[in-house]
């Protein structure tokens, strides 16, 4: 059976007891702060002081590294070596290689760069690795966020991995009716219209099967929703939150002054 | 007074040429479990959907006549208004999961959160549901998982919870192995004793034999016969119109031809058929 597309790890933590809303504004919260303070060091330190023991905080410590290794080193590295390479500032040459020199302005413009997204892409790996996305979703959508709105990304999150699956049978079917899907690139491109035909014309007609069932089910009632799952909402939540946009604005104020 | 009334029900889905259902007229008394049979094609989807207020309100097309159902007119109400009344159950499990849930017990729950039913009556009702049909064991698993006929189950539990008064089912034992069948067959007779209404299209004569109050056999969108399901079941006209009917039935009548049917009745499921060959 196909895995679900969701990076969610089911444990009990802090993190996971949070709002969603909650860590939505926090991981907003560490993003602004890493792009706008204005002090060099910032987004270095926000991940050794933020991102770092909330994962440790959130339990997942494990899945987050491999993920911070696995992913986001590698991205943030190639980012550190394109922008150390191309960016035309500074004489200061530490380094040529042909005619592209590394200067030390550029490297320190690079470093800052680089852990920004890692900063960035970290922290939200981190929101995904603790909030469930259904959590989130009737969370938002009791906030006023359109239900059909939540509705097309969860299904979407649940659809893809069925579709591919699907995909998988309809080349296992042509093939065995002797498709070519293993010679040359123009011969396994024509062969791609064989499958993509069945796999869209099945998916239309699927969709609007599910529209029947899911309007059987009271979907466009006029009715208040509500929601099986609790989604917990403390006063701790909700200062959390002012706390966190007051950081924002703080943040984005000291960067229009100082610079 | 019946609690489904269907009076000259002409349709055509939008862009066909031929009408799908033709002059239907059809009571349906409270609490009665009527099954709808006849070959592919015949209307019997559509006649689900026309109860449903799917037919014409999601697929538009033309229609004509009235269809009622607990007092009201299907064209004087909204589709979102309809379906608190009617549940419907179609054949293909797959594509009747949500997709929006990632366990069995929140799909299940999901029809009441649209309607807006409170948490705690909610769990109440999907743990009374989920035991009706005999599917608690699987409350944690994602639907996705399931097998074909357990999805079944779990789309039949989705309908059952939101308490309809009206259930239509599309094929809801299609995928199912024969101890599912008898099962599902099983619960939809307990609700109809219970006072839901219950209107079926099945394939299955001989459980429909066993179970439902009354037969309806569909042909070219047009009701060819109605009536108590060995009436229905065992008529000459069933196989000159290319019906799928017991195998029962079919060696009943080549005994009848040979003098070794001595009953003045044909049989429909095994028990009968035992019962007379025994006593001739």
């Amino acid at each position: 059976m196909h895995e679900r597309l969701s990076f969610h790890v089911k444990r009990d933590s802090f993190l996971h007891r949070l709002n969603p809303l909650t860590k939505l504004v926090m991981i907003l919260a560490l993003i602004l702060v890493t792009f706008t303070f204005p002090w060099y060091w910032t987004p270095h330190l926000l991940v050794l002081v933020a991102v770092l023991p909330l994962s440790l905080l959130g339990k997942v410590f494990r899945e987050f590294s491999f993920a911070a290794l696995r992913l986001i080193l590698p991205a943030a590295g190639f980012l550190f070596l394109m922008q150390a390479f191309f960016q035309p500032v500074g004489s200061d040459v530490v380094f040529k290689f042909y005619f592209l020199d590394i200067t030390s302005e550029s490297l320190t413009f690079a470093f800052k760069n680089a852990m920004r997204v890692f900063a960035m892409v970290s922290a939200f790996t981190l929101f995904l690795l603790t909030t469930h996305p259904s959590e989130l979703m009737s969370d938002l959508t009791r906030r006023g966020l359109p239900g059909q709105f939540a509705y097309v990304i969860i299904s979407t999150l649940q659809i893809l991995p069925q579709m591919q699956a699907k995909a998988q049978t309809i080349i296992a079917a042509q093939r065995s009716r002797g498709l070519d899907t293993e010679s040359t690139f123009f011969k396994r491109a024509g062969s791609l219209v064989p499958l993509v035909g069945p796999l869209v014309f099945g998916s239309l007609v699927e969709v609007e099967e599910r529209a029947i069932a899911i309007e059987a089910r009271g979907f466009t009632s006029k009715h208040a929703k509500t929601s099986l799952h609790e989604i917990p909402d403390s006063s701790f939540d909700k200062a959390l939150r002012w706390i966190l946009l007051a950081l924002i604005i703080v943040s984005i104020a000291s960067n229009l002054w100082l610079s | 007074m019946a609690f489904v009334t269907l009076q000259n029900v002409t349709y055509k889905y939008p862009l066909t040429k031929e009408p799908a259902l033709r002059e239907v007229n059809l009571q349906v008394k409270e609490g009665e479990f009527v099954a709808v049979i006849g070959p592919n094609g015949a209307g019997k989807s559509t006649l689900c959907y026309a109860l449903a207020g799917f037919v014409p309100h999601f697929f538009k097309g033309e229609i004509s006549g009235s269809i009622e159902v607990d007092g009201k007119k299907s064209d004087e109400s909204t589709l979102d208004e309809w379906v608190l009344n009617v549940g419907l159950a179609f054949q293909n499990p797959f594509n009747q999961i949500s997709g929006a849930k990632y366990t069995v017990f929140e799909e299940i729950a999901f029809g009441l959160e649209n309607i807006g039913v409170p948490r705690e009556e909610m769990k109440a009702r999907v743990e009374e549901a989920m035991s009706l049909t005999g599917i608690n064991d699987l409350a944690d698993r994602s639907p996705y998982s399931l097998s074909g006929g357990q999805q079944q189950r779990v789309a039949l539990t989705s309908i059952l919870v939101m308490r309809p008064k009206l259930l239509v089912l599309d094929e809801p034992t299609s995928q199912m192995d024969p101890i599912g069948t008898r099962e599902v067959f099983g619960v939809v007779r307990k609700m109809a004793e219970e006072g839901m209404t219950v209107v079926m299209a099945e394939h299955k004569v001989e459980w429909i034999a066993e179970f439902a109050d009354r037969v309806i056999a569909l042909k070219e969108g047009r009701i060819l016969m109605e009536g108590r399901p060995n009436e229905v079941l065992t008529s000459d006209l069933l196989p000159e119109n290319g019906f799928g009917i017991s195998r029962y039935t079919s060696v009943a009548r080549e005994a009848k031809k040979r003098g070794l049917w001595k009953k003045d009745f044909l049989p429909v499921t095994l028990d009968e058929a035992a019962e007379g060959f025994k006593s001739r």
